[in-house]
């Protein structure tokens, strides 16, 4: 007996000691965070991984669209009257911290930045073509530093993380003051502006992928912000002079397909609606939550454009026409006319997000998502130029814009002649809100003119001063972190 | 490696084969049966009679078979065979020929045998919780699937049928849900560990055993933690003679019942309501409108056969069965056919060596209705099927998200599922010295699916359509397991001792792996034009995976008793899993019990109250890793984050790290108390037996919710959380025989879950949202996924209430007042509470059986008590769908209902409340069989051994409150969202007729 067991506990030592081999199991089918990194192509892999998320849901879907447009007086919820309830309180001022729209864009923003951060740490160790990894790096760093900028505009202080973080850092992250945030966009646009190819220096077959000329863009965007209005005319006149960009003779055709990627697109998102049935591996779901809801059925019809937008526009401006779908029109793709759905009063579409009729069902969305155009520079550039008396620079931006959208017609959007800086600013804010409506710029112009309040007020908005400036840090984040987060003042 | 370790340990068995060669000893075989019926008996003892002075006598017990073999030193030994319940018998042994030894019943009950995890122990040996069910206990209750089967039967089995779809499975919860994942218990089938025992056919089962306490399942170490359940199919030994039988019975189904919606007249009453104006004029002239659940349901045939052919003689045992199931869904379109045969046999070869196996495949063809359920419950009933043109009415008028549900399933039901299961394992069993028996036993699995859906081109509405005719195909291979089992054991009762100890050494790997492909653009219409290639090659996707996993355990156990009295079992298993790192990998899982058979003391014995009484008490330490994810640990590279570049759309490859993981994951571990008494009456007619448990899971592995700006696209798994779940199992069974017998019998199990501890900082989970408002709320001190809501206050009955408040702001009259139970004057989050939960206070299931001549009687009965259900179908609305009845008494000015608010299509009165919770309390009347034997004297005359004709029903009777079909939902393996009303396939209520025959 006492050999037996002596020869079992043997076997068993035995067995055991060399079973570790029998016990390692790899994923299959996936590289795995110790095998990725190895060459140009992951390398390369990692950074379209970033722009992908840009079509995500938690990116640009029904929450994004509340927390820039129906949040601010372009529009209103749209769609049935209860669907997205949360929404309907984004729309009337009486969400909390505990609203889905915050949580979600949060998550989408984070998600998007924590891709960036993997690629800039890993990028450098990788040998490869030099060009192409100072390329990479500054296309990542543009992407980082494009979503601290959104953030920061939304929420004002936040957690600033540029590296992977380890278990223990997951709670303990605090918020980081505006002007550090501010530091660090800089800081990733320069390296982004530095190692960037200029549009036209991309091959045809990497269009749509960050240029020098965008973060220009967005650097000049951070100097406004910060009131610097002599280093923004300054950037924002190296975009006009780089002559990558010249503004589309057809204002309508910026936002269809003929559009995408044109000479006036600076930053869009890529989509494309491939052979599928269910959201293919290109599409977005930007197109559908705006789309018309009815006959035809397009999407979900939230994004209505609002009376008070209807209002801003100049008698006869054309791009009021362009920019919203009434009942009774013809889509811009001919096909048919859109009939009233009984169950949404009154309702209006986003034009701007209207796609035609694709592939696959209505999730496989396939517009781009124009997140930076020329258009917008030449306003910002007016805007700047106007801040630093520069009058003649001023009037010259802005009729351009509408020297464009006026078209052949010359009774209407005469060119502005006004001398007074602070009319100019009124004729400059109202044409931008002409030229930029619907396409989601609204809440962080008001808020970076400091005149959210009297906006929201003259639309009967319930906003709240010292509050509803900001949004308020999603209330799960400040849950879970155990005290490292604090909540916006208001909330 | 692995290779050569079972290698190593062949060359043991050979080492000790030759050492029994060197001792002098003579083996004595036999096979010891009842005197009365002639069936084998299992585990009595066969024990050498010695001198006083001699130690260590020779003693075995008897097999599955009844057979015995026992090695003595004395050439012609006496031995003494006794079994419980039997009187002793004592004779000497004849060496090299098999004894026939018959033994007759004393009047003592008969002593019950029960399977555990790697042997048999006698029930009154044992000192775990065991719960112990007869194949022929189960055979009545008519279902293809023995989960279903096993519902209601055992105190502490929980079983939740997944849904009425033909042949699917059911949920079962032992002793509660202990963990946050998947609170599945471990099948065992003959040996073979799989997750689920859908493939056994329930005539082909043996006897059922659930290891509900940690003494009885620590021998499954890492899996036992949420019970174990080991299924042992049947076979010949218990028959001398070879017996055919042959079994049939058909049998008719229909839904359980309808649930009360608003009819034509009714709904457009409630329309014109919602819309405030005369949308349909004449209300009279609408009538009844469509039921479009007379449009989904049908009354569906059920039919079944099966035979069987089992025997033995000294060196074979054999049972073959063959079954064709055959069952056509109560909801259209669905269908559900098996064919299954299985051949287990054994074959003592050598007396000291036996070689086996069992064997089972099954080929299961199945039609997959499409989701209709749902669509009828919302369709509107003023709708026609058709519309004026003869094509299916489109319900768009109403909003796009409901689909003609006669559209979907004449349009989507070419859905088709072709499946092969092979389970087997094969054994050789070796008595190696006096005591010492080494089984070495190979187990395997595998399954295989090919679904094909074929979907024509059509166009209901523009929501409801498919453009391209398309084929899919896909194949799914989610179980090719094996295991390999060594294990040696030993056990000798000598005097007042019996000691058995088992060790031994197992691995197993488990691997699954689906391809798919799809096309479309078809060449026709005909089902035989769908087939990839004939398709549009520019349409082709495809998509493909696979994962493994591999487990290796070291086990131990021993059982000690003394005089029969004093029992002790320890027991100890170590698992090393692949889904953990090499520092966290193994775990060990100890177990130690005590039993007392009080019965047998002299002062218990003398009081005359008692047949038998035992006490007993366990503790041990189970472990856990049913995670959904193989590779917890690893950090995987995401695919299929492409971008879009160029003017051409192109798509960019794109992959990245998208989520966290967290190598330093461990066992989620299950500390487990018991507390038991079994107790028998009346010469044991009525037997009673009384569980206490407590049953405590920490480090639950989670999935918890990190900050969001770790930007993180799951949540890592983490070691977290500690549930408790502690109760009662109470059985008790009255059974009389003679001329009129009958039993009466019942069980009951009050259990109470409660979480102890939540993740790192996090103090609640939200979870199962509704109209993107939680539905159930996790904290520390209720159970888990307890609902969650406002509480309703009756209605608003004008503007002037309104006002006054509290409220949320948009409310008007007619609209759900809600309590303010922070009492701030205005409704907000904080208002929201507990709302009930769906785990039952207790649930129970009681059986009425008797017989008076050849007449048989069986009636079943199931039901829980005190759970809550959601009403999830009925809580959101995305068009303007139909109504349940009650709606029919809506507010109005005319109508001041105070409990039914006005209708409204979605908003304020759908905000997740206590509207859409009910009462989940049920009783139903599961089964009831009649059956009539002919006479013997009849049977005998054409050579038959029984034949019996019997009638059966079950679900005929439910009591409920619920409107739904049921109370009892499948909702996944996540514990945060259970008891919710999706709106699936509905329970069947059924009548049979059949035959049993044996010859």
């Amino acid at each position: 007996m006492k050999n037996i067991l002596k020869s079992i506990v043997l076997t068993s030592l035995v067995l055991t000691s060399c079973s570790d081999d029998f016990l390692d199991r790899k994923p299959k089918g996936n590289l795995t965070a110790e095998t990725f990194f190895q060459n140009e192509n992951h390398a390369i892999s990692a950074v379209n991984a970033i722009y992908s998320n840009f079509r995500s849901w938690e990116y640009c879907g029904l929450p994004f669209i509340g927390a820039t447009d129906v949040v601010s007086d372009d529009s209103d919820k749209g769609s049935t009257e209860t669907d997205a309830f949360y929404l309907a309180q984004i729309d009337d001022f009486l969400f909390d911290a505990s609203n889905e729209t915050f949580s979600t864009i949060w998550n989408g923003h984070y998600q998007t930045i924590a891709r960036s951060n993997i690629a800039i740490s890993k990028i450098p160790a990788i040998e490869m073509s030099e060009v192409t990894k100072a390329r990479l790096l500054g296309e990542a760093k543009f992407l980082r530093a494009f979503n601290y900028f959104r953030l920061v505009q939304w929420f004002g202080e936040v957690p600033l993380i540029t590296s992977q973080l380890t278990e223990d850092q997951f709670f303990t992250q605090k918020r980081e003051s505006k002007e550090n945030i501010y530091i660090q966009i800089e800081k990733d646009l320069q390296d982004a502006i530095s190692g960037l190819p200029e549009k036209s220096k991309y091959p045809a077959t990497d269009l749509g992928r960050v240029t020098k000329g965008a973060a220009k863009g967005i650097l000049m965007k951070l100097y406004l912000l910060q009131n610097k209005y002599a280093q923004a005319l300054t950037i924002g006149e190296e975009i006009v002079n780089s002559n990558e960009y010249s503004l589309m003779p057809s204002y309508q055709n910026i936002f269809t397909r003929q559009g995408e990627n044109g000479p006036e697109s600076m930053f869009e998102i890529g989509a494309v609606a491939l052979q599928a049935s269910i959201a293919g591996s290109g599409a977005t779901p930007y197109n559908m939550v705006q789309g018309v809801r009815g006959v035809p059925n397009l999407g979900w019809g939230f994004n209505r454009p609002s009376d008070d937008l209807i209002k801003s526009y100049e008698a006869g401006d054309p791009r009021r026409q362009a920019t919203i779908i009434y009942v009774g029109e013809v889509l811009p793709d001919g096909a048919t006319i859109v009939q009233d759905n009984p169950e949404i009063l009154n309702e209006r579409f986003n034009q701007k997000a209207w796609v035609p009729n694709h592939a696959g069902l209505q999730d496989n969305g396939p517009g781009n998502i124009r997140l930076l155009r020329y258009a917008d520079i030449l306003l910002l550039c007016a805007e700047a130029a106007n801040e630093v008396n520069n009058t003649q620079k001023a009037l010259e931006y802005v009729n351009m814009t509408r020297k464009r959208a006026r078209g052949t017609n010359t009774f209407i959007l005469k060119d502005l002649t006004l001398t007074d800086q602070s009319e100019l600013r009124a004729a400059i804010r109202k044409e931008r809100r002409s030229e930029l409506a619907m396409e989601q710029h609204r809440w962080f112009d008001l808020q970076r003119w400091g005149i959210q309040k009297d906006a929201m007020l003259s639309v009967g908005k319930a906003f709240v001063t010292s509050k509803h400036e900001l949004f308020p840090i999603p209330q799960t984040e400040i849950d879970l972190s155990a005290g490292n987060l604090q909540q916006n003042q208001g909330y | 490696m692995k290779f050569n370790n079972q290698l190593k340990f062949i060359g043991i068995i050979v080492m000790l084969l030759l050492a029994r060669l060197v001792d002098a000893q003579i083996l004595i075989t036999g096979q010891i049966l009842d005197a009365g019926s002639n069936e084998p008996l299992i585990g009595a003892s066969v024990i050498e009679v010695v001198a006083p002075a001699i130690q260590n006598p020779a003693g075995t017990i008897t097999d599955e078979n009844g057979n015995f073999s026992l090695l003595t030193t004395s050439s012609a030994p006496n031995i003494i065979i006794s079994y419980t319940g039997y009187e002793d018998q004592t004779l000497q042994g004849i060496a090299n020929a098999p004894m026939k030894i018959m033994l007759s019943e004393s009047s003592e009950l008969l002593e019950q045998i029960v399977v555990v995890g790697y042997g048999v122990q006698k029930k009154s040996d044992l000192t775990g919780s065991v719960g112990s069910i007869k194949g022929k206990d189960l055979e009545r209750v008519v279902t293809p699937n023995i989960e279903q089967a096993l519902q209601g039967k055992l105190a502490g089995v929980y079983v939740t049928p997944a849904s009425g779809q033909p042949g699917s499975g059911a949920t079962i919860r032992i002793r509660g849900t202990g963990t946050l994942n998947n609170s599945n218990p471990l099948y065992v089938i003959d040996g073979m560990i799989t997750p689920d025992a859908s493939s056994v056919n329930p005539q082909d089962v043996d006897r059922i055993e659930v290891l509900k306490d940690a003494s009885a399942a620590a021998i499954y170490g890492s899996r036992g933690a949420n019970g174990v359940i080991i299924i042992t199919t049947k076979n010949g030994s218990k028959n001398k003679e070879p017996k055919l039988t042959l079994s049939s019975y058909v049998g008719s189904q229909e839904v359980v019942k309808k649930i009360p919606l608003l009819n034509g007249q009714e709904f457009a009453r409630a329309y014109n309501q919602l819309r405030n104006q005369e949308v349909y004029k004449n209300l009279d002239s609408i009538g009844n409108g469509t039921d479009w659940q007379d449009q989904i349901y049908r009354t569906a045939p059920i039919k079944n056969i099966q035979f069987g052919a089992g025997g033995s003689n000294e060196q074979v045992s054999y049972n073959f069965s063959t079954n064709y199931f055959d069952q056509q869904g109560i909801l259209e379109s669905s269908s559900y056919n098996r064919a299954s045969a299985r051949l287990n046999i054994e074959m003592k070869l050598k007396p000291w060596f036996t070689l086996g196996n069992n064997v089972s495949y099954a080929h299961i063809r199945e039609q997959l209705a499409p989701g209709v359920v749902g669509t009828a419950y919302r369709m509107p009933s003023v709708l026609p099927v058709y519309n004026s043109e003869g094509k299916f009415t489109d319900p768009t008028f109403f909003g796009l998200a409901v689909a003609n549900p006669a559209a979907d399933l004449a349009f989507k039901s070419n859905n088709h599922k072709r499946e092969s299961k092979l389970l087997g394992n094969a054994f050789a069993e070796f008595s190696l010295l006096k005591y010492v028996k080494f089984r070495s036993n190979f187990g395997y699995s595998a399954s295989s699916a090919t679904t094909r859906t074929i979907e024509p081109k059509f166009a209901v509405s523009a929501s409801q359509l498919n453009p391209k005719d398309r084929l899919s195909i896909s194949i799914d291979n989610p179980d090719k397991n094996w295991i390999w089992e060594q294990t040696l054991n030993f056990f000798r009762e000598w005097k007042r001792h019996t000691l058995g100890v088992l060790v031994g050494y197992t691995a197993e790997e488990r691997k699954s792996d689906f391809f798919g492909a799809s096309r479309e653009g078809f060449p026709g219409d005909a089902d035989e034009l769908f087939y990839l290639s004939s398709g549009n090659d520019t349409t082709q996707m495809n998509l493909g995976g696979a994962s493994d996993e591999a487990l290796t355990s070291i086990l131990f156990r021993t059982n000690y008793s003394l005089n029969d009295k004093y029992l002790f079992t320890a027991s100890l298993r170590v698992d090393k899993s692949s889904r953990f790192t090499p520092e966290n990998r193994t775990g060990y899982f100890p177990s130690a019990s005590v039993g007392w058979n009080v019965g047998r003391e002299p002062f218990i014995e003398n009081l005359n109250i008692f047949d038998r009484l035992k006490c007993r008490a366990s503790f041990g330490i189970l472990g856990n890793q049913a995670i959904s994810d193989r590779y917890p640990t690893t950090a995987i590279i995401g695919t299929g984050q492409n971008s879009v570049f160029g003017a051409g759309e192109n798509l960019n490859q794109g992959s990245t790290q998208l989520s966290i993981s967290n190598p330093n994951l461990r066992w989620e571990i299950s500390r487990q108390a018991d507390i038991g008494i079994e107790a028998g009456f009346f010469d044991n007619k009525l037997e009673l037996e009384v569980d206490w448990y407590r049953r405590n899971t920490y480090d639950i592995i989670a999935a918890v919710p990190i900050l969001k700006h770790v930007g993180s696209l799951n949540n890592p798994y983490v070691n977290t959380a500690e549930v408790l779940n502690q109760g009662f199992d109470i059985s008790l069974n009255y059974r009389k025989v003679g001329t009129v017998s009958y039993n009466i019998g019942g069980n009951i199990s009050p259990v109470k879950n409660k979480v102890l501890k939540l993740a790192q900082g996090k103090s609640e989970i939200f979870d199962a949202f509704i109209n993107n408002e939680p539905a159930t709320h996790t904290i520390v001190g209720q159970s888990i996924g307890a609902f969650f809501g406002f509480q309703t206050d009756g209605i608003f009955q004008s503007a002037e209430e309104v006002a006054a408040g509290p409220s949320i702001g948009n409310e008007k009259p007619g609209d759900l007042k809600f309590k303010d139970l922070d009492n701030n004057g205005k409704i907000d989050d904080k208002d929201r509470t507990y709302l009930g939960s769906v785990i039952p206070t207790f649930t129970y299931g009681f059986t009425l059986g008797g017989g008076y001549k050849n007449f048989d009687l069986n009636i079943d009965f199931l039901g829980t008590q005190g759970n809550k259900v959601f009403n999830e179908k009925e809580s959101f609305r995305f068009g303007v769908y139909n109504w349940e009845q009650h709606v029919a008494d809506a507010w109005t000015k005319d109508n001041p209902s105070t409990s039914e608010p006005r209708v409204t299509n979605g908003g304020h009165n759908y905000k997740v409340s206590d509207r859409f919770i009910s009462d989940g309390s049920f009783l139903r009347l599961r089964t009831i069989n009649l059956g009539y034997t002919l006479p013997k004297s009849w049977t005998n005359r054409i050579k038959m051994d029984g034949v019996r004709f019997f009638v059966s029903g079950s679900n005929l009777w439910t009591r409920q409150a619920y409107t739904g079909y049921s109370t009892e939902f499948p909702n996944g393996n996540s514990p945060f969202k259970v008891g919710f009303d999706g709106g699936s396939y509905p329970i069947a209520k059924s009548i049979q007729v059949g035959f049993d025959t044996s010859f």
